[in-house]
């Protein structure tokens, strides 16, 4: 059975896919499985979003199957992506 | 106006279109009163306006051509601008405001837009929230360079290119039909406002305009363009109505004059409230609140609060000290807007509001959604499948089921049985007839909790009032809830059916002035004078020009105080002999410190920051006449000529059903005394008496009921 | 019991709170209170557990609950009828010194039975700058007046030596002393209702209707929480002050009907007052869990036994003493409010059942502008800008954000009128409205912020001074769900006015004439020809941004809240001539998006 980590991201308690084409992104933390692409904020939504500070990123990360956006993260370099995952009964999601 | 050919009998008409019926009440110069009721008809109200007087008309043995012939007056109020708004069928509108602000309108002050008018249970689900659709396309707004400060004095002047540019943009590429003006501080300055409506009528003539400067010449720069959206949005609308109800009345033989009502409860002439279509928003309510006062006057009641409850919605007014109560934050749907307007606050809860169990808390409910008048109460027979609380009263022996609306239809017991065992008694593991019972209470306690919260709200305490009963649903329930918050009396009154349009007929020509200005309380009293001289002459000019000498004018002056550094203003009326000399002035200070304390309670006064005051208002007031109620002597109070029988009700005191009396309204007489537990059923509604309850019917037919136990279980 | 009974009740209590609530904003009169609705009236049973919370700021119905212990603890055994309490330090149960609690018990027949507590942002604390905020403060002994509990009326009368003593440290004792009327006077609506309810139903059947009310709201809680898929969801929010960043890391894992909320990995206490306690972290995470999980349920005791929090020891959601917490209501604690909004509108997207009440973060970042000087009118005016309340809508997954539409854990705040705030102080603002690319981008667009501009007018001493506690200009707070973006982060720019320059009509941050300085916290003056620019964040979007309907993007182009180039860059579509979508050529830059994001070489971490 189907069930969701996040909207965009299912997993049948094994292996993690994209929600949108089904491609496979490996067991959790399924972030590993998919594309990490770190945008500085002056660069990740013009005017607004610069804050004439370097250091603070846009993280995408997006399926490789698919190119459509799996989730977002505000983050400072160095600091590790974030863990969502479900628990579910014997396994290793 | 022609008065040689008078008829030997000449009639006052009064019809007020409601969301669901247009009533007629029609006062003969020889005391007589008649009644009509036709559904309305929107959106070509005037068709359900000509109906509802013919229905009147009938019975007089009167064609509607004879009636208006002879009619000297008819005054009347309407759902119109309500119905305009509600249904988004005004004209395509544009807004011009100060270059900057474009966003005002729609930004709403923040959230507030998007909870107003929302009940707690919306409130605690923001998700689920947004604002309603807005009457002015945000494409629609355009800025202009112009700036006025905060002490009225030109910052910026008016880009008048610019508003030329603007009117061509909205009306050549937006399509507008209609444009609102609203600059900042326009109400200390018109004239920037007042240029762009000159240009306007240069570059786009036929437009219909409304500048705020005009409309809401008060502070607060939302709620005064909003005001001015609203009334350019439904203006068009508003005047086409009256326009063409006018020459259908006088295509009917009608040679009078047309009064009109507003939301404040004054009348306006016809030609004067075409152009401020605000002020008819809610006139319907207000005229009811006005015909409750008049009941009270004439009753010597100063005190009362006026409660309707009809089909869908339970409404609220306060009249205190024989004085009305204002809206602060009035709203047309969810729309703010500054008018005058008398308070009335309603909820969700009427005959036909659902009665249900939340599937989730297992909590039984009454209301707010409603099956309204299609399907209706499952016992009507007309398809409705949910219980309501009309279905719950049928079962609680106060409604007849073959003596309904003169046993126009059989309601059917069986049907509102099954539902309300199934939907109620069911899921609560109760039987039908204690479910009943049980929602009854309910519906009383939840009515009690909000007047309690209303008259809290104006720092009063319900015990000191009158409940006046209007609606076809609330006389069933008055009586109980009366007791609970401990109201001196409950009066249904014998107009109760046909409030709005009675208190049509108890209005006054009246027009409301605001001049906004701070000043200290130690402003020399010429000052104030000179303020209120110009507003004064204003208003005698207008009055004269309706036709209304001198000796029928009344000016009624009020100040609006608050203390330095608090946000409560207190709308303080001048007692004192105008003009005002400086114990005048002092006197009014004095009353609004004791006007202050009443209303938020007694220490809230912050007395060191001192006192000034912020708006100078004039109601200028053309006394219209009163018409008399008919008045007759009370005979014995043995109620027996009208008893038609005995059934089961439910009786709270005893805490269930028994043995009541049943009786006949049309067969009492004035003096007639009724004890509980008993219902009266009158033609448009039941009046329940449980036991401990004395129901009389008094010399102008109204029935008036006091309790000698003081205690009911609700 | 009797579910009629039941019913009227609970309706009862309910009303009970709103009348005390209209009775606060009745006698205060203040702005802060009356706008800005920053108040908060509860009703708690007698062992001080939350029987009934209201609409106001959600973080207090935990903190007062903790309150009423704390006084239950240090008065047992003298606790009168109609006494009244007095409690504002935020190491005992407090959020910050500046929201003082009155807690008073509710006494039936002689037997306490239930107590009434209420807050407001009372008008100044005595701390080391003025209005309660102190971003310069060092501990808690430079935030004003704290106290862990006093008698503040004994048998309903004033103990005036007590009042005197905190009226004497305060700056404004006259606005003060009318705040504290204010909840004495809805402390006392509260105990009169509750005695009417009392009498009317006897106390064994209220308090029989109390604890179902109790046992209601958790069975209900934790059927929602079984319904909801077991897993552990992250967030992480920055709080920049002066150029130093302190994290709050939250795991939130849900087990069966059970939440916890671990803080662990969060950054130690910071020198700077944004810090919170554990009591205040705790009401932080129940802001947005009472409206977002619980909506249909009453907010109570019930609602609070399935979660457990988790936050370490010395850490900036749970510092020690004497660490600053002065800011910490739109410090930490907001942070706490954004990461649990963040967590649990994850969860709520992950169950197909309940994604249309997830939400990306709403107004992420208050401001906090208190401004103070010589009005125009002859006195002395201090006041916080209500613009800080007005906050932004997060996206939903089934419509944008509302802009400019307020915040999650105070549902019911609105911003003044330009109008009042020039009538008050000698500012004129220069504009006011939605502030352009400000709501996350994202399938459905969170809900933009706003942005204005002031600058003294006609001040009789020139100008005015404000204290400023925006922390947050570096990092975007208000995270997005479900690939959204989240909404751009606050600005607040001091512009030196050129020599004869004047700002005349500028009605854009580009066309005011001056020298730009970014400037987030301390105390500045406005004088002069100089503006203050102040740009607040919008709302989190919700899914994917190419995703976006392209005609919705162009009206958002055509109403000016995103940028032409915003439009292009983010959302990938084109305009065309006419103002609307060029299907053809956005076809075309959507693919270039898809095709650079899959130009990324490697696979994360």
């Amino acid at each position: 059975m189907t069930r969701f980590i996040l909207p965009t991201v299912a997993t049948d308690g094994t292996i993690c896919t994209c929600a949108a084409c089904g491609h496979a992104l490996g067991p959790a933390p399924w972030k590993r499985g998919a594309i990490r692409r770190d945008l500085p904020l002056a660069v990740a939504g013009g005017a607004a979003y610069d804050t004439g500070h370097a250091g603070v990123f846009l993280c995408q990360f997006i399926c490789p199957g698919c190119a459509v956006l799996l989730d977002t993260e505000t983050a400072m370099a160095g600091d590790a992506a974030l863990d969502d995952r479900l628990h579910l009964p014997a396994a290793a999601n | 106006m022609q008065k040689q050919d008078s008829p030997p009998l000449s009639y006052l008409v009064a019809t007020d279109v409601g969301g669901t019926c247009t009533d007629t009440i029609v006062f003969g110069s020889d005391g007589g009163i008649h009644i009509g009721k036709a559904l309305s008809t929107p959106p070509d109200f005037a068709h359900g306006v000509l109906a509802s007087i013919q229905s009147a008309a009938t019975p007089m043995g009167l064609t509607l051509d004879d009636l208006l012939a002879r009619t000297h007056l008819f005054v009347h109020g309407s759902t119109v601008v309500d119905n305009a708004v509600l249904t988004r069928d005004g004209a395509r509108t544009g807004l011009i405001t100060t270059l900057g602000f474009e966003d005002t309108l729609h930004v709403t002050r923040g959230a507030y837009g998007r909870w107003a008018g929302l009940t707690e249970g919306q409130m605690k689900h923001p998700v689920k929230t947004d604002r309603a659709a807005p009457l002015v396309a945000r494409e629609a707004v355009v800025g202009v360079a112009e700036r006025v400060d905060c002490f009225g004095d030109v910052v910026t002047p008016l880009d008048e290119a610019a508003v030329t540019a603007a009117v061509r943009h909205l009306v050549q590429d937006k399509g507008v039909e209609a444009i609102a003006v609203s600059f900042l501080w326009s109400f200390l300055n018109p004239a920037h406002e007042a240029r762009v409506r000159e240009i306007i009528e240069q570059v786009a003539p036929g437009t219909y305009v409304t500048l705020s400067s005009d409309i809401a010449p008060v502070p607060g720069e939302y709620e005064r363009g909003s005001t001015a959206v609203i009334n350019a949005y439904a203006g068009r609308i508003t005047r086409d109505y009256l326009t063409d109800l006018a020459s259908q009345l006088s295509a009917r033989g009608y040679a009078g004059a047309t009064m009109v009502m507003q939301g404040y409860g004054g009348l306006l002439p016809a030609a004067e409230a075409a152009d401020r279509a605000v002020g008819m928003i809610e006139c319907g309510p207000a005229a009811g609140v006005i015909g409750a006062k008049f009941l009270g006057d004439l009753m010597g009641d100063a005190d009362v609060i006026a409660a309707d409850m009809g089909g869908t919605t339970f409404k609220v007014g306060v009249i205190q000290g024989g004085q009305l109560e204002y809206a602060r934050e009035p709203m047309v749907d969810r729309f703010h807007y500054i008018a005058p307007k008398i308070e009335v606050v309603s909820i969700g809860a009427g005959g036909g509001s659902i009665v249900a169990v939340d599937p989730v808390t297992r909590l039984p409910s009454v209301g707010p959604r409603s099956a309204g008048a299609r399907p209706g109460p499952v016992c009507y027979g007309q398809g409705g499948h949910e219980a309501t609380l009309t279905d719950v009263m049928l079962l609680i022996g106060y409604m007849d089921p073959d003596q309904f609306l003169g046993g126009a239809i059989t309601l059917d017991r069986a049907g509102a049985a099954a539902a309300v065992a199934s939907q109620v008694a069911e899921p609560l593991g109760l039987d039908p007839t204690a479910a009943a019972i049980g929602i009854y209470r309910i519906a009383c306690a939840q009515i009690t909790d909000l007047i309690r919260e209303i008259t809290v709200e104006r720092g009063l305490d319900p015990r000191d009032f009158v409940l006046h009963a209007f609606g076809g649903t609330c006389g069933m329930l008055a009586a109980a809830f009366g007791e609970e918050l401990s109201v001196r009396r409950v009066i249904i009154p014998y107009t109760a059916s046909v409030n709005c349009a009675f208190g049509l007929i108890s209005a006054d020509v009246a027009h409301e002035y605001t001049t906004t200005r701070t000043l200290g309380t130690a402003t020399p009293a010429a000052e104030v004078n000179a303020i209120f001289a110009g507003m004064e002459a204003r208003a005698r000019a207008q009055l004269l020009a309706e036709g209304i000498e001198p000796h029928r004018q009344r000016m009624e002056w009020s100040v609006d105080l608050r203390y330095c550094r608090q946000v409560h203003e207190v709308t303080t009326q001048v007692h004192a002999a105008a003009p005002l000399d400086t114990a005048g002035l002092a006197r009014l200070v004095d009353d609004f410190e004791a006007l202050y304390e009443r209303k938020f309670g007694k220490g809230s006064a912050y007395r060191e920051a001192g006192i000034e005051m912020t708006a100078f208002r004039l109601t200028a007031r053309g006394l219209m006449p009163r018409p008399k109620l008919p008045v007759e002597e009370e005979g014995p109070a043995d109620p027996s000529a009208a008893l038609m029988g005995r059934r089961p009700i439910l009786d709270l005191t005893s805490g269930g059903m028994a043995v009541g009396q049943i009786y006949n309204f049309t067969l009492l007489r004035p003096g007639n005394e009724v004890p509980g537990p008993a219902v009266i059923h009158t033609p448009i509604t039941t009046i329940a008496l449980h036991t401990g309850h004395r129901a009389r019917m008094d010399r102008w037919r109204n029935i008036v009921v006091t309790t000698d136990a003081p205690h009911i279980d609700a | 019991m009797d579910p009629m009974t039941f019913s009227i009740i609970r309706h009862r209590l309910f009303r009970i709170v709103d009348e005390a609530v209209i009775t606060l904003k009745h006698v205060s009169g203040s702005a802060i209170t009356n706008e800005g609705h920053d108040l908060m009236v509860s009703l708690y049973r007698a062992d001080g557990t939350l029987l009934m919370g209201g609409v106001g700021f959600l973080h207090h119905l935990t903190s007062a609950a903790e309150a009423c212990k704390a006084i239950i603890r240090r008065f047992q055994g003298q606790i009168g009828e109609a006494d009244v309490y007095l409690l504002n330090d935020p190491y005992t149960a407090a959020l910050h010194t500046s929201d003082i609690y009155l807690v008073a018990p509710i006494h039936h027949e002689g037997r306490l039975v239930a107590w009434s507590a209420c807050f407001v942002h009372v008008t100044d604390i005595g701390a080391m700058n003025p209005g309660g905020f102190a971003p310069q403060a060092v501990d808690i002994y430079s935030e004003g007046f704290s106290s862990p509990g006093l008698k503040l009326l004994d048998r309903g009368e004033m103990r005036q030596d007590v009042l005197d003593t905190i009226l004497n440290m305060v700056r404004s004792p006259e606005m003060v002393s009318l705040d504290l009327r204010s909840m004495i006077a809805c402390c006392n609506v509260a105990r009169d209702r509750m005695s009417a309810l009392l009498t009317k139903y006897t106390a064994p059947v209220v308090d029989e209707a109390c604890a179902a009310l109790v046992e209601q709201s958790e069975t209900l809680f934790r059927a929602r929480l079984r319904a909801l898929p077991d897993g552990q969801w992250q967030s992480r929010q920055y709080l920049d002050v002066q150029g130093e960043t302190a994290r709050v890391v939250l795991t939130m894992t849900k087990t069966d009907d059970r939440l916890v909320f671990d803080f662990t990995g969060s950054d130690p206490q910071s020198r700077h007052s944004i810090n919170c306690t554990k009591w205040a972290a705790l009401g932080g995470l129940f802001a947005p869990l009472f409206p977002l999980l619980c909506y249909d349920i009453t907010w109570n005791e019930g609602v609070i036994r399935p979660v457990t929090m988790i936050a370490p020891e010395g850490s900036i959601v749970n510092c020690t003493r004497p660490a600053p917490v002065s800011v910490a209501t739109v410090g930490a604690i907001q942070s706490v409010n954004n990461a649990a909004c963040t967590t649990i509108g994850k969860m709520l997207a992950a169950s197909p059942e309940y994604r249309d009440q997830a939400t990306a973060v709403w107004h992420a970042n208050h401001f906090a502008i208190f401004k103070f000087g010589a009005n125009q009118r002859g006195g002395y005016s201090i006041g916080i800008l209500t613009e800080t309340f007005a906050g932004a809508g997060g996206a939903r997954s089934f419509a944008d954000g509302v802009d400019i539409g307020g915040e999650i854990p105070n549902p019911i705040s609105r911003m003044a009128n330009v109008e009042t705030v020039e009538g008050a102080f000698p500012i004129r603002y220069l504009f006011r409205r939605r502030a352009p690319d400000s709501g996350g981008p994202g399938r459905y667009r969170g809900g933009t912020g706003g942005e204005m501009a002031i600058v003294q007018h006609r001040a009789p001493a020139g100008g005015i001074d404000y204290v400023i506690s925006g922390k947050g200009a570096r990092h975007p707070m208000s995270e997005g769900l479900a690939g959204g973006y989240p909404g751009a982060p606050n600005s607040y720019v001091w512009v030196h006015a050129d020599a004869e320059a004047a700002p005349g009509s500028a009605d854009r941050l580009e066309t005011i004439p001056g020298t730009p300085e970014p400037v987030s916290w301390g105390v500045y003056p406005l004088r002069g020809q100089d503006a203050l620019y102040v740009r607040w964040n919008g709302g989190g979007g919700y899914g994917d941004p190419i995703a976006r309907d392209p005609a919705a993007v162009a009206a958002d182009v055509t109403s000016g809240v995103v940028s032409a180039r915003a439009a292009a860059e983010i959302y990938g579509v084109a305009l065309a001539p006419d103002g609307g979508a060029d299907s053809a050529a956005t076809v075309a830059l959507r693919g270039a998006i898809r095709t650079a994001r899959l130009a990324v070489p490697e696979a994360a971490e």
